[in-house]
């Protein structure tokens, strides 16, 4: 009981710096403009306003989202070497693991406030426009958001032994992997079946995460074309990719914890 | 059973592609004994804040044990009998020092009532009571490190570790401090501190260790580390030419100064025999100093044996 009220400790602390930073303030203004744009966008379409609201601001809730848990997530650990904070943080009685799951914790918190903002932003905004924020929606949200949590423990992860322009890099260019596994899987059991090269994409798609499952409007399960626009993943679906995200985000976690408890902190 | 126990402890830092190897500590061993204030001494890059942090665990040794309060460095209950403030503190400045120590409170599983409390009288205590309520990032180098103080004692620890606590601090900040310092001994606490301002260990510490380039020059009692025995006497005096040629024939060196005429001689006989010829020749005797071997000599002298041992390489 103990361990989790240190754990809270150290994420209350990560959220108060996170609501303290102006840049968070910027990017969600950005989101948030986005979606007051959106309304100028719907007015040039044909009586579709409010499809063309939603599609932006799911767009606009996910693309803020990535750039805030990308670039914080990286930086999580990071800063704190840099600024020397965790110098007197880590002789405290905690243990390292609990102070990197209490980094991750408060991020996640934050992050969840922030899709919350943007996703009521976006309902009133559905609302100025006769439309209403549906439950598809707020599925769509919560994948998002899910996502958001994963990409976060995987750049926790790469910050954990290396530096934050590379963890950047490296969390950057496995989501961009991740969110085509689908082509990827596609190459390795179609044209390039066994081939070598299929082989490495299929190792590839089967090791990274599988981030499309998180954006899944617009595109299909199976045969089954999915949209928010009717016709989108059910709270099984979204349960399933829950499980998903946690595990995945748990093992990341895990291993950034075994690495960062091993690492000189000089 | 010491309080602080380093045993063989070495340290190599491996940096950079070309793998360079650094030696920051070659083997030392020393003990802190319950209720005393204890000075780690040595210049910069001596390795002191290298065995602090491999204490705090912040770092690994390459090899031998650093044990504090019965427990393997970085134990989390060794931890939490334990205050720390670093060598140049640095803390959350979007914080105020209220919330800093509120944080510090919860991670020592105080509850609200103990962190409100604890916290009003250390912030009095270390005079920060008129910045309680300003982000930390508007604090000076001095005020920062009375926060960092304050962070080091809100659990009221058995054992605390201080790392360069005087530095940055005026004159009345570092008094206050030897205060406080002297405090913790009166209600049975231990003191380790680092220090290279050997003035502040003079004043404080109960026994001393002096590191240079990695290894323990020595230790014990600041008395047992200090030679009693007079090196130098210096004596200021006033008379006329003719009592001045009669000491210049002392052994010793003589010179005139604006304020009277100065001898320094080897012992207290000699000291002696000056004085005798100024009173004989009607002259006035200004002072007389006995000069002792100090911290300061025992550090250079340590220092210089460091370096020839090594080849000059320190």
């Amino acid at each position: 009981m103990h361990g989790w009220l240190r754990v809270w400790a150290i994420a209350l602390n990560t959220f108060r710096e996170a609501t303290r930073n102006r840049v968070l303030y910027v990017l969600v203004m950005f989101a948030v403009g986005l979606m007051a744009f959106s309304i100028v966008l719907g007015e040039l379409s044909l009586h579709e306003e409010v499809r063309v609201i939603k599609d932006i601001g799911l767009a606009g809730i996910s693309v803020v989202g990535l750039v805030i848990s990308l670039f914080l997530g990286v930086n999580l650990l990071s800063k704190e070497l840099d600024r020397k904070t965790v110098f007197f943080v880590i002789p405290k009685p905690l243990h390292r693991h609990e102070f990197l799951l209490g980094k991750y914790l408060g991020m996640a918190v934050t992050l969840g406030v922030l899709v919350v903002v943007m996703a009521v932003t976006l309902a009133a905004v559905l609302a100025t426009q006769g439309g209403t924020h549906d439950v598809a929606l707020l599925r769509a949200e919560t994948l998002v958001l899910l996502e958001l949590w994963l990409v976060l423990a995987v750049a926790l992860l790469f910050s954990s032994f290396s530096s934050p322009y590379l963890s950047a890099m490296f969390t950057a260019g496995l989501w961009i992997v991740g969110r085509n596994s689908g082509e990827l899987r596609t190459f390795a059991t179609g044209k390039l079946a066994d081939t070598p090269l299929g082989g490495l994409l299929s190792s590839v798609a089967s090791i990274v995460p599988d981030f499309h499952v998180f954006f899944v409007s617009g595109g299909a399960l199976g045969d089954t074309p999915v949209s928010i626009h009717g016709g989108f993943v059910g709270w099984s679906y979204v349960g399933e990719a829950a499980v998903y995200a946690g595990a995945y985000g748990a093992a990341c976690l895990a291993i950034a914890a075994v690495l960062f408890s091993r690492r000189d902190l000089t | 059973m010491p309080v602080l126990e380093v045993d063989a402890l070495r340290k190599t830092f491996v940096r950079g592609l070309l793998r360079r190897r650094t030696e920051a500590l070659r083997g030392v061993s020393f003990r802190v004994e319950q209720g005393e204030i204890f000075g780690f001494l040595g210049p910069n890059g001596a390795g002191k804040t290298t065995t602090i942090k491999i204490l705090m665990g912040l770092i690994f040794p390459t090899s031998g044990k650093a044990r504090l309060l019965g427990a393997d460095a970085g134990n989390r209950d060794a931890k939490a009998k334990l205050g720390y403030l670093p060598e140049n503190p640095y803390f959350y400045d979007y914080l105020t020092v209220t919330e800093l120590l509120d944080m510090v409170g919860r991670l020592h599983g105080m509850d609200a009532s103990a962190r409100r409390r604890r916290s009003a009288a250390l912030i009095e205590e270390v005079g920060l009571g008129h910045a309680a309520k300003r982000p930390m990032r508007s604090f000076s180098k001095g005020m920062l490190q009375r926060a960092g103080l304050a962070q080091a004692l809100i659990s009221d620890p058995e054992l605390v570790v201080l790392d360069e606590p005087m530095s940055g601090l005026d004159p009345i900040g570092r008094k206050e401090v030897r205060d406080i310092i002297l405090g913790l001994r009166e209600r049975g606490k231990t003191v380790f501190f680092s220090t290279h301002i050997l003035s502040d260990a003079t004043l404080l510490c109960d026994r001393v260790a002096i590191v240079v380039g990695g290894e323990l020059r020595d230790t014990g009692p600041l008395g047992a580390l200090l030679d009693p025995k007079v090196d130098a006497v210096e004596i200021l005096w006033a008379g006329d030419d003719a009592t001045a040629e009669r000491v210049d024939e002392l052994a010793g060196t003589h010179a005139r100064t604006s304020e009277g005429r100065i001898s320094r001689v080897a012992d207290l006989d000699a000291a002696n025999a000056v004085v005798a010829r100024v009173v004989a020749g009607s002259g006035r005797i200004l002072h007389v100093i006995p000069h002792r071997q100090s911290l300061e000599d025992v550090f250079v002298h340590e220092a210089k044996a460091a370096g020839a041992g090594r080849g000059g390489d320190a």
